[in-house]
Formats: C-alpha cells, structure tokens, sequence
C-alpha cells in the first residue's frame, strides 16, 4: 500500500513538472527546426529568466507570475539580439557545426554576466504561497507546480496558436519544411530566424520564472539544464513542439516515480534507457522527421 | 561548513607539482623569517575570492581581518602590528599551491592561514608543512586533511566535520526510553561532508535498537527531492536525519511542508544551520523545532564572542544573525595565535605548533585541543531553531534552551 501511494504521489509530481521543461524545450526545439541551430545557451537563457523574475520580485515585489510579460519581452530583444549579432553572420553552409560553438559562448557569456551581477550564491524566489499543497484524497497536489503547469500549457497553446494561425507561424513552418522554397515564395530567412529566435529565448523566460519558483538557482545551473533539455528533444524529435512536450512529461514523470520508488541515482539513468530504446526504433526522435541536409 | 570533495588525481597533481617546486627552489624547511621580532607581523592567506568558493572565501577573509583589526586596536601582537597579505586562488586546487609558494618564498610571511575548502586546505598545507609553517586552517575538515598525518595542521573547529552530528545521536539517547524515537529515516546527499554524518547517526541509533524504515541517498545533481521526501513521508518516522549540504537541506523541508508531513524530530546536518539563509529560503514560520549542528551562532557565550559580532556588524552591516559562521571560524584562528602569544611571549611557527599540540585553547567556537594529525577533539553543539532564533540546546553545558521535543507543526 505504502509502495503504491508513493508511485502514484511520483506520477503526480511528475506529470506537474513536465510543463516547465515541456516548456523549456519548446523553446529549444523551435529553434531547431527553424534554424537548425543547437542552441547550447538555452540553459542559460532559462536561469537568466529565472534570475531576472527573482529581481523583479525582491525589488518590486513583483510576482514571478505576473513578471513573466515583462521578462519575456527583455528575453525577446536579447534572443533577436543574438541572433542578429552572432549567427546571422555564419556562413549558411557550417552553420549547424559552428552554431554549437557560438551558442556555448553565449551560454559562457551569460553565466558570466549573471555570476557578476547575482554573485554565486544559490537563490529562490518564495513566494508566500511557495510551499501550499491541496490535498487529494490523500495525495499532495503543490500549488506551486500546479500553477507552473497550467503556465505552461497556456504558453504552448500561444505558441501553438501563433505557429498555425498567423502569417509569421506559416512562414516559420515554411522555413521548417523546406528553407529553399520559403525563401523562393519571398519569406525573408533572417527575419525568420531573428524572430524565431527570439520566441525560444522568451519561452526560455516564462519557464524560467517557473523554474525560479520550484528550484534554488545559481549561474552554473545552466550545465544541468542544457543536457536535459537536449535529451528531451532528441527523445520528442528536433524542431516538433508537440514532441517536446511529449519528451518532457516522459522525462519528468520516469524520473519522478523511479526517485520516489527507486532511487533518485537511477532516475537519471532509466530515462536515458527510454531515450535510447526509442532512438533505436525511432532514430528521429518521437515526433521527428528525418532531418534534411542542411 | 560547507566543504567539497576533491579528486584522488588532483591530490596526486598536487603533491607532485610541490615536490617539482621544492625541488627547482631547493630550499630546506624553516623559516627564517618568521621570528624577525621587529615590524609588523605579516600572515600570509589564500583564499577563494572568486570561483566556486568565491563567498565562502570571502567570508574567511573578513574573519581573518576582523581579528586582526581587533588585535591590533589592542596595539598588535607583543608589540607587532598584524597585517594580513591575502592573495586571491580562483578556487583552484593548483593555483593555492602556487601562492602558498610565493607567499613563503617570495614574500617571506612569518605565519600562514588557511584557505577555503579540504579540497584546497590538503594541497596547501603540504606547502605549509615543507617549510615548517604552522598552518591554523578553519575549513578544512574533511578525512582526507587529517589523513596526511601532519603535525602542523590545526583544523579550528570543534570537531573533524563527519562527526558534526554526533551530538544529535547522543543528545536522543540520553532521553527517557519512552520518549525516545522508535523509528527512523535517512535522506542522504552523496558527499563526503553530507552522508558520512548522516551514516554516523545510523550507525548509532541502530545500535540503540531505532529502526531504520526508509534511506535514501541522493546523487549531487538532485535538484528535485520531493520524490525522495514523499518517500519518507510515506514511511512516516518518527525522526528524520538528513545528510544534507545547503540547497538539498531547503529543497528538503520545502518538500516536507508541501506533503504536509511533520516528524517528531528533524536533524539536518547543514543548511539548517545557517542563521540567515535557512529562513530565508524555507520560510521563518517552517524552521520551528528543526535541529542541526553548530559552533558558533549569533548569541554563543564563547570569550569574545560578542566583541566579534559587533565589530562584524560595525565593520560590514547587516545584523548579527547575517554572520557567516565561516567568519567566526577565521578569526578563531587569530585567536589561538594571540593566545600562544600570551602564554609564551613568542610568535614563531614552531612555538604555535608546540604549544597548540597540548592543553586546550578557548576560541569564538569554545575550549579547543587537537589530536597528532590535527583533528580538533571536541564536539560540536546541538542547535534548534525556536522562535525564529537558532540557539544551542546540548550539551546542558552550552545551552541557553531546553530541547524543544516533539517538533511544533509547519508553521507554527
């Protein structure tokens, strides 16, 4: 009875966790699909959200729900910004290669900005109601987690609303598809690319402020995160959003109930078995088309 | 009490980069420098004033100048004005052996300090050790220190940093078998400065016949612990011990309130000893109740005590209760010198190891004496968290509560 009532709590734990990283690599996933840039600094990006909505909060009071418009709007400028200032400038032909490398710097430059600005201390925003629970029939559903999923989905349905209802949604599918015809029916690539860009590093904000709720952070976090992300998309299928929240929620729920009935050192370890066993079958991923030459 | 493991290879690294510089300097041990007697006396510290460490080493360098602002506002030590040469190691294990180096051999310091960490404290007391340095170090307590068996080292705090929990095992079996806890649950992170303190409390509780109904180590990089607490919630001890280092002891009580499970007895080997920080990030109304283990704390009696808090809150703001117990540590070490000092009219490397190695030496942290290899013999305390106030509550000697048993609710 015992062993069950753990399980299902790691289920709920789970499924409540998926949304931020679903969220997360959403992000990281557009970015690819558009691109077919790696972004290293997605991580970071997060942590930076996180750190950005912590100011806000201990400055202004300023909830870290409520703080997601404006730091999503300051992740947008600074994710066009790089874009425009660091990848525009690749070749198109060594792009993917080169993109790891400049993406990683970003990552480092981050950090480094964040280390000097925050110090290295660990952080957490808490909120008065940081640490409220409703209870279930027994089980535990925290508020926090629950608020930060019902965040997410509301995030992913814009975002999925924008991908396939607008002008600027069509033309990113475009791109996706197939550049070389996008860029022959008069879509401006860079544009695109720009704005796209932009998108990942502001979702990268709102599930930052999440990931500040649920989480201590520091600058270094971002190593943690970028590799779980990573691992999250493969397993979805890189450039499928609806993958990456698939990805997500088999990530977050295996790691929880294997923590909660194993043992967190396995936790880690079961999901990249998943990710391998799917890989196997489905090398592509989920979701995940195979990816054309670039 | 923080501390990081460190890596057999960096230690092999270490040792052979000291023993190459030993031998291009070709120098023998002893300095001669150190008793000139005459101008200020000058200390020599690395610390980690950026990098991993970078706040903790800071927190060492401000109690490492404190005393010396202290002492030399009494007109210095036998007459000497105390000035500290303190030189920056990025947190790096090569780097500290470096600048031990220099400030031995380039800038002939007549006393060395310790840095930050086991991780650095066992490179740089080697290079200590060569030169007959005494090296007073005040964070460096893990068993790799006092395995290198020197005779050099003082780790100035009340006990090697494994057994910081002990007291918490002693103070439960000293209670009326009636009251005592019947079982027990362990949630350890995987670290030489969490788990071991951990495993020592389980060692002892199970000999005393406390059943062990759930334990769980967790790996470094578990950010997440309510799995591991709805596990324990879910085997509903009566005491819970937790190996904890700072961010998993929050995450834990964060996970404890939202499952809404409150055991008897919460003992957390670090985190929750930290007087600032710890309400800070689980929320002051949770803290009620939760035990840890302490040397030195805002209210402590210990000689000088207070002298040290106000010049603290004078020097760098702030209150009392936002003293990093680091700091406290640091200027013990001072203290131990001026205390040779005093007892022998002498401040040379070889009269502070002589005379440390006998007798016991009273300090911010208490009465301290140290074993052959440098492992201070002492204990720390048990400190509880109640109303708001973290204060000593065992042994009855250090006390200033009673042991508030079981544990309030969260909240309360």
């Amino acid at each position: 009875m015992r062993h069950v009532h753990t399980l299902i709590q790691g289920v709920i734990l789970g499924v409540l966790t998926s949304g931020v990283f679903a969220l997360m690599a959403s992000g990281q996933t557009l970015i690819f699909g558009i691109m077919k840039v790696v972004n290293l600094a997605q991580g970071a990006m997060v942590i930076l959200g996180a750190y950005l909505s912590y100011q806000l909060f201990t400055s202004f009071g300023l909830d870290p729900f409520l703080a997601i418009p404006v730091t999503t709007v300051i992740m947008f400028v600074l994710g066009v910004a790089v874009q425009w200032l660091f990848l525009r400038p690749l070749r198109k032909d060594d792009r993917s290669e080169l993109s790891l490398l400049i993406t990683f710097a970003v990552a480092l430059l981050i950090e480094g900005v964040m280390s000097i600005t925050w110090h290295t201390t660990s952080r957490s925003i808490n909120t008065g109601y940081a640490n409220s629970s409703w209870s279930l029939f027994g089980y535990q559903i925290t508020l926090v987690r629950l608020w930060a999923f019902l965040l997410s989905l509301a995030v992913l349905g814009l975002l999925y609303l924008l991908l396939n209802h607008t002008r600027f949604g069509r033309a990113v599918r475009a791109t996706v598809q197939n550049p070389e015809s996008a860029k022959l029916l008069g879509i401006e690539a860079d544009r695109v690319s720009a704005l796209g860009f932009g998108l990942g590093a502001a979702t990268a904000a709102a599930a930052g402020s999440v990931y500040g709720l649920l989480y201590p952070f520091n600058p270094g976090s971002h190593y943690d995160l970028i590799s779980k992300l990573l691992s999250i998309v493969i397993l979805g299928g890189l450039g499928s959003v609806g993958g990456a929240v698939l990805g997500a929620l088999i990530a977050s729920t295996s790691s929880a109930v294997v923590a909660a009935t194993v043992s967190p050192a396995w936790s880690e370890m079961t999901f990249f078995v998943i990710l391998i066993a799917i890989l196997l079958v489905r090398p592509q991923g989920i979701f995940g088309t195979t990816v054309r030459s670039a | 009490m923080k501390r990081k493991k460190h890596s057999k290879r960096t230690w092999q690294a270490a040792v052979a980069t000291c023993t190459l510089a030993l031998a291009a300097s070709g120098c023998a041990s002893g300095s001669d420098s150190a008793d000139s007697g005459h101008g200020p006396l000058v200390i020599g510290a690395s610390v980690s004033l950026t990098g991993d460490f970078a706040d903790n080493g800071k927190a060492v360098q401000r109690g490492y100048q404190l005393w010396a602002d202290s002492i030399n506002a009494k007109g210095g030590l036998l007459g000497r004005k105390v000035k500290f040469k303190i030189v920056d190691d990025l947190s790096s294990p090569s780097q500290v052996i470096t600048n031990y180096q220099n400030l031995i051999n380039r800038d002939h310091v007549n006393l060395v300090f310790g840095p930050f960490s086991s991780l650095l404290t066992v490179p740089a007391s080697q290079v200590a050790k060569r030169y007959g340095y005494a090296f007073l170090e005040p964070a460096g307590g893990g068993p790799q220190v006092f395995d290198q068996h020197l005779h050099n080292l003082f780790f100035v705090q009340p006990a090697p940093s494994v057994s910081s929990g002990d007291v918490f095992a002693k103070w439960v079996l000293s209670l009326p078998a009636g009251q005592r806890p019947k079982t027990a649950a362990y949630a350890e992170l995987d670290d030489p400065f969490a788990s071991p303190i951990a495993e020592n409390i389980r060692t002892a509780f199970e000999a005393a016949g406390i059943k062990t109904v759930y334990k769980q180590v967790y790996p470094a990089e578990t950010t997440d612990l309510s799995p591991v607490i709805s596990g324990v919630a879910a085997a509903h001890p009566d005491v819970l011990v937790s190996g904890t280092q700072s961010n998993d002891a929050y995450a834990q009580v964060k996970s404890l309130v939202q499952l809404k499970f409150s055991p008897k007895f919460i003992f957390m080997s670090n985190g929750a000893n930290s007087p600032l920080e710890f309400p800070d990030k689980v929320g002051a109304g949770n803290t009620s109740g939760i035990m840890s283990a302490g040397d030195w704390y805002p209210s402590s009696t210990a000689a000088g005590s207070a002298e040290f808090a106000a010049a603290y809150v004078k020097k760098y703001g702030g209150t009392a209760q936002q003293i990093d117990n680091t700091s406290a540590e640091a200027y013990s070490c001072g203290q131990l010198l001026e205390d040779v000092a005093k007892k022998t009219a002498k401040i040379d490397n070889a009269t502070i190891i002589k005379s440390l190695h006998s007798g016991s030496w009273p300090t911010l942290l208490g009465d301290l004496a140290w074993n052959a290899d440098g492992a201070p013999t002492s204990e720390f305390s048990l400190v509880q968290w109640q109303g708001g106030k973290l204060l000593p509550v065992y042994p009855a000697a250090k006390a200033q509560a009673a042991p508030v048993y079981p544990k309030p609710n969260w909240g309360g």
